[in-house]
């Protein structure tokens, strides 16, 4: 556990400090190579139906997807503060800036909830209500690509909004080491959700717009 | 990281998320795409030298981070490159139109 002041196999602080942040980062690489595959499908759909695929992006709601980049942007902020206020020492701080990030992060999946409520009844959920008469097979390959990226994000979402809760509670009474890792690892976690919604957005809501 | 530091870097970001939304209005025809993800490139360097403190980090966190991105550069690059020089026009995936 990285809540333990120093672990009996390093021999110092910094030893350890280093090995969980590598330990974080092996992890985040599995992920980026796990969302990188849905990133390639999506390039290969685009280079195999082109526009007609291109089109299909075009029913998405681009006020909602950049409402959202805005609230998740702003949440990582809200992640660094409680970062830097925590190995400054500071126990309220944190709390108060860990609340807000999972405050955001409930945000943007409320947005996204709404989201998806005006597609649903736009008929644009394949397996559940598609119309694929009215929008055809090309569209629905891209909202298969569309559902099935942004709900895995929206999971790894829910789980950094868990762990944020947890961790802003036990800083709050005072069950966390002083000395630990932990906030940084989770803040290292949350930076990394962002940065997938970061490629997400431009290829989900920008694509086609001038079009 | 200063609190300058951090609230500088959201600036950024939000500046460069309101240029990449109001570009893609912008008719470029196909940079569109090149243009959009060099803007995304940016956004997520900044995410990750900054927020995830990888300026600061040492080598071998810096490795193991660009190892991943690495690998990913060649599974889209090698899958893009196979389906872009494909000749045969019909692929499984045409029956859905």
């Amino acid at each position: 556990m990285a809540d333990e002041a120093l672990t009996f196999q390093y021999a110092e602080p910094a030893q350890q400090r280093e090995a969980v942040t590598l330990g974080m980062w092996a992890f985040l690489a599995t992920e980026v190579l796990f969302f990188g595959a849905l990133v390639a499908a999506y390039f290969n759909y685009r280079i195999w139906f082109g526009e007609e695929f291109i089109a299909a992006a075009r029913m998405t709601k681009v006020a909602f997807g950049t409402i959202n980049t805005g609230v998740l942007l702003t949440s990582s902020a809200c992640m660094a503060m409680a970062v830097k206020t925590y190995e400054e020492g500071s126990r309220r701080a944190p709390v108060l800036w860990l609340s807000a990030t999972a405050l955001l992060g409930l945000a943007f999946i409320g947005i996204k909830s709404v989201e998806y409520w005006l597609e649903y009844q736009e008929h644009l959920v394949p397996a559940i209500n598609f119309d694929l008469q009215r929008h055809g097979g090309v569209a629905e390959i891209f909202f298969i690509f569309y559902f099935c990226a942004t709900g895995i994000h929206a999971v790894h979402l829910l789980i950094g909004i868990s762990l944020v809760t947890w961790l802003a509670w036990w800083i709050g009474t005072g069950r966390i080491d002083p000395a630990s890792s932990t906030t940084r690892l989770i803040g290292l976690y949350w930076h990394f959700v962002d940065i997938v919604w970061i490629f997400l957005f431009p290829l989900i809501y920008l694509a086609g717009r001038s079009g | 990281m200063s609190t300058g530091t951090i609230w500088r870097c959201w600036a950024a970001l939000m500046l460069l998320l309101a240029l990449t939304t109001g570009l893609a209005f912008v008719p470029l025809g196909p940079a569109q795409l090149g243009v959009s993800l060099a803007i995304a490139c940016t956004k997520a360097l900044l995410v990750l030298l900054l927020f995830m403190e990888l300026k600061a980090s040492s080598g071998l966190v810096r490795v193991f981070a660009c190892a991943g991105f690495f690998w990913l550069l060649i599974m889209i690059a090698l899958t893009s490159a196979d389906y872009t020089h494909r000749t045969d026009q019909r692929v499984p995936v045409d029956e859905v139109r």
